[in-house]
């Protein structure tokens, strides 16, 4: 067992995940270049990490929960919405990490292995918890006439009212509280998309949905947080 | 503007919905060439999907931006206290 290692070591994870860069694409700009770098050293890292956890290194435990706790904290926050209930679910995804280490086969990235485990431990939380309330899409989704027009005309352009950093905090608040109120599985998605930037694809791993699914979840709830905004602001969501 | 209607539908091959369904896809770039094309050219002539897409955009871009709260210190350790106990008591045991 290792002994805790204090504020130094919270990215200890580097150290500890050591890289042999290969198969460069060479990129165009030194930026690129010095991004696809960092990209190949992080996944090399994890990669030999991953294979040191699974024959029970405590300390390749332990630098990936340095390295993907805070990501999979504020995932499993945003999902949950309670800190008590977020601290449970990511207790018992590294405790699966844990167990479950040798399992994993690699088909997935391991990064959407865990992200899979902790949308799937915090939409079990939902579902056992029966606190989340169901809310009704359609008053915010824009509206369409039978050929296909907008209901509502002229569609109001607000976009440059958020411009405003005052405002543009009051919208953040106020997404964050709708955000709270999307269905479970549309938020995780949401989540992982906006504010993670997984791929569609990588969230269909992460979810266990369909790509097509993913989209389609994605864009309705788009349209829910932008109708919440648009309401907000004054305008018809359509 | 019944007359405005069918010149929109008529001039790009695409209704208004049609164009609010492909939304995510085009931000994504993944329209087909075709399609991408009829959606540039319907967003030319009807300025309610201008506004739809614009809007769309900064709803994103919003989303995007709410920064979410750091893993409290207290909380990381008390995962990791908890994870180590447990990983101890699985090693005494195994």
């Amino acid at each position: 067992m290792l002994a805790y290692r204090s504020t130094s070591d919270e990215h200890s994870s580097a150290a500890a995940l050591r890289a042999i860069p290969q198969g460069l694409v060479i990129p165009t700009t030194a930026r690129a270049r010095t991004r696809a770098n960092r990209r190949q050293k992080t996944a090399r890292g994890e990669s030999d990490a991953v294979e040191r956890l699974k024959t029970g290194d405590q300390e390749a435990f332990e630098a990936i929960f340095n390295l993907y706790s805070p990501k999979l904290y504020n995932v499993a926050l945003r999902i949950l919405g309670e800190a008590a209930d977020t601290e449970e679910v990511i207790q018992d995804v590294f405790w699966t990490v844990y167990r479950k280490a040798k399992s994993f086969q690699g088909k997935s990235q391991f990064s959407t292995w865990l992200y899979r485990l902790t949308v799937n431990a915090a939409l079990g939380k939902i579902r056992r918890s029966k606190k989340n309330k169901e809310v009704q899409y359609e008053e915010f989704l824009p509206k369409f006439e039978k050929d296909g027009h907008h209901t509502v005309r002229p569609v109001v352009d607000w976009s440059d009212t958020l411009e405003e950093n005052y405002v543009k905090q009051e919208m953040q608040t106020l997404l964050a509280a709708a955000l709270g109120q999307l269905k479970p599985m549309d938020k995780s998605v949401i989540v992982l998309s906006d504010l993670e930037g997984l791929s569609d694809k990588e969230i269909a791993d992460a979810t266990g949905l369909t790509v097509a699914a993913v989209k389609t979840r994605l864009h309705r709830a788009r349209l829910f947080l932008r109708g919440k905004l648009a309401v907000h602001l004054g305008h018809s969501a359509s | 503007m019944a007359a405005r209607k069918t010149t929109v539908k008529a001039l790009t091959n695409k209704t208004c919905k049609q164009i609010a369904d492909l939304v995510c896809n085009y931000l994504n770039d993944t329209l087909a060439p075709r399609v991408k094309r009829d959606f540039n050219q319907h967003l030319t002539i009807c300025p309610d999907c201008v506004a739809f897409l614009n809007t769309y955009k900064k709803t994103v871009a919003t989303t995007r931006s709410i920064r979410a709260g750091d893993m409290p210190e207290n909380v990381r350790n008390n995962i990791l206290d908890f994870l180590r106990s447990r990983a101890r008591q699985n090693r005494t045991r195994g």
